[in-house]
């Protein structure tokens, strides 16, 4: 059966507008004025929402364009870091604080470092050293970005020997809930420098060479933070790759290194750790009072 | 209407469209960056940049999307329809400031090319929680470079009026891609419920106002007539006609125009050779049937665009009797010439 209809689009008025004449009709000009002005409304109300909305930005810093020279003692284990003094403590003994180091761009120290020790035909490790670099730090934790491109060792000292060896203590075997991430863009370089936006990010990061971090937050909000290694020391990067920027679980032998603490993951001692179970559960993403900070 | 390339010329309503464009980005990235600036004074300039470019082409693509069931539902949005490919080349360019610094951000200085990076850094692509997003926001980048690549007539008539709005209608899966990359990215971060609420408030408003252009067109498709003779259709009094405006019949699925010029009535094709504007909301200038979309024109006996340009539409047998319009559907071959139905 054939269809017919018909449609009445025919204009009230006399009114038509076409793009190409210099001025639209009177009644569309109207019209489209208080569009614009809708908009003008729309669109500023639009731009307060969405920048009042964002999360407060991290406090981490990163001293772009600034570098700074470090004297300490080299170390290339666990991960290569400078053991420099910090201070004093309250007894007018020296306190020491360790700087980890990382690469330019998204790479670990360890190529800088091997090309260092290559041209120069030295091993830097327990050597007294002055560095230079690019300090970034937060919430206590204080790393720094050594480039190739720049003079990193200005000075080698001699052998600093067992006196500075890190002060070691087993903290037992721990099951610890938190994220992995870089410690390069979580310090400083990104804001955020976490969650699902950052998370390639991370993953970049980690598998050029950073060692992983795991970030942990207690009950009331507090944040500790975490170096990720294999059960027999071994680099972790390849294997964290998909458990980046989400809730993870870690079962690991938990070491204090001076100011730090490292975790060395079990075989198959990491898993996602599901949101339901971390709201849920009972089991909020926590630690052990002992090796809280 | 030319199919070689002709530098678009600048008359004093696109300057006041791109003027408008313009002012509006200047006016939400001030707003945006200051706010974030003083209420963020730990804020880094990438991060700033990314959000700000990201969410005023999020909210030009909704206006975008907006216009043409507006347009459809009110002419008086047609000055906003007519240089929206401004506003397309416009948000194209500030999503890609986002794209461009957001892979220069968190892919370059790896150990791998930017792009492979893209695509192999976070590969979850079984998990909805962990999918990787930025990927999907590459893909919407891509559909926009292509829409602004070919927004220019030029490139209508050389792929055709066919390929190119099918091209161009590809800006529905940008959309939706646009829409995954917020919800699986930035929203699985921020915990603030407003940016929930207006994605899902920006795509109740587009589906509705779509819903609601579709629907009345439907309706009025519905309005059955039947009386019929020797393949005319009677679909009107000559007395409802009006002078150089027309009326559209749609008699099985195509959609005539019937437009009363100078004492007679002709039938033509309802449908512009540019991007398929309705001939029939158009009206008589010059002597010409002037689609209300662009403006393009077509002779009303015999369809086809005054020389030099070369469009050409079907025309119709049109017949008057007593006072009544009849129509045939049978369409001639386009440009074919008629003489028209005196009233």
């Amino acid at each position: 059966m054939i269809k017919q209809y018909q449609i009445n689009y025919t204009m009230k008025n006399d009114e038509f507008y076409i793009g190409w004449m210099e001025k639209a009709p009177q009644g569309f000009a109207k019209h489209i004025k208080k569009v614009l002005l809708i908009l003008l409304v729309a669109v500023t109300i639009a731009a307060l929402l969405l920048a009042f909305s964002q999360k407060q930005f991290a406090t981490g810093n990163f001293e772009f364009g600034k570098l700074t020279e470090v004297k300490g003692v080299y170390f290339n284990d666990p991960v290569p870091f400078l053991k420099a003094v910090n201070g004093k403590d309250i007894f007018g003994h020296p306190s020491f604080i360790t700087i980890p180091l990382i690469g330019f761009g998204k790479t670990g120290a360890a190529g800088a470092i091997a090309a260092i020790e290559k041209q120069k035909n030295i091993s830097l490790n327990r050597k007294q050293v002055t560095m230079r670099g690019t300090l970034l730090y937060n919430d206590g934790k204080l790393l720094m970005q050594i480039d190739a491109n720049d003079p990193i060792v200005v000075e080698i000292g001699a052998d600093a020997g067992n006196a500075l060896l890190p002060v070691v203590s087993n903290l037992g075997e721990q099951v610890i809930h938190g994220e992995i991430v870089d410690p390069k863009c979580f310090f400083g370089v990104m804001k955020p420098g976490q969650g699902k936006p950052h998370k390639d990010c991370a993953i970049r990061c980690i598998l050029g060479g950073i060692a992983p971090v795991l970030k942990v937050t207690d009950k009331k909000g507090n944040e500790n933070y975490y170096l990720i290694l294999g059960a027999n020391g071994e680099k972790m990067n390849e294997a964290v790759k998909n458990f980046v920027a989400e809730p993870v679980s870690l079962q690991a032998k938990v070491v204090q290194y001076d100011d730090w603490i490292i975790l060395y993951v079990k075989e198959k001692g990491i898993r996602q750790f599901s949101y339901i179970q971390e709201h849920f559960g009972g089991s909020i993403a926590s630690c052990n009072p002992t090796c809280m900070k | 209407m030319s199919a070689s390339y002709t530098a678009v010329g600048w008359n004093r309503q696109k300057k006041h469209y791109d003027w408008l464009i313009f002012g509006f980005c200047i006016l939400y990235l001030i707003i945006f960056i200051g706010v974030t600036i003083i209420y963020n004074p730990q804020y880094t300039f990438e991060t700033v940049l990314i959000r700000s470019a990201g969410t005023l082409a999020i909210l030009l693509l909704h206006i975008i999307l907006a216009i043409g069931p507006l347009a459809r539902i009110n002419k008086k949005f047609l000055p906003l329809l007519y240089n929206r490919r401004h506003l397309g080349v416009t948000m194209f360019t500030i999503a890609l400031v986002h794209g461009s610094f957001a892979i220069l951000q968190f892919h370059a200085l790896g150990n791998t090319n930017p792009f492979v990076s893209l695509f192999t850094s976070n590969t979850q692509y079984n998990s909805v929680a962990q999918f990787p997003f930025q990927a999907l926001g590459f893909f919407a980048l891509v559909i926009f470079l292509l829409m602004a690549a070919t927004s220019h007539d030029f490139w209508l008539h050389n792929l055709s009026p066919k390929i190119w709005k099918t091209l161009h209608m590809l800006v529905y899966l940008a959309y939706l891609l646009i829409i995954l990359h917020v919800m699986l990215g930035v929203v699985q971060y921020e915990n603030n419920p407003v940016f929930v609420c207006m994605i899902a408030a920006g795509a109740l408003t587009l589906i509705s106002l779509h819903l609601i252009a579709g629907t009345r067109e439907v309706r009025k498709d519905n309005q059955l007539f039947n009386l019929k003779e020797q393949g005319y259709f009677f679909v009107c009094n000559t007395s409802e006609m009006e002078e150089s405006r027309a009326k559209i019949f749609c008699i099985d699925t195509e959609r005539i125009a019937v437009y009363k010029h100078g004492g007679k009535l002709y039938a033509i094709h309802n449908v512009c050779k540019h991007q398929g504007g309705p001939l029939g909301e158009g009206k008589i200038l010059d002597g010409c049937i002037t689609c209300p979309w662009h403006g393009y024109q077509y002779l009303p006996g015999n369809g086809q665009s005054p020389p030099p340009f070369k469009e050409k539409v079907s025309t119709y047998d049109v017949k008057v009797a007593d006072g009544k319009v009849w129509l045939n559907p049978a369409p001639y071959p386009e440009g074919t010439e008629r003489a028209g139905a005196v009233i």
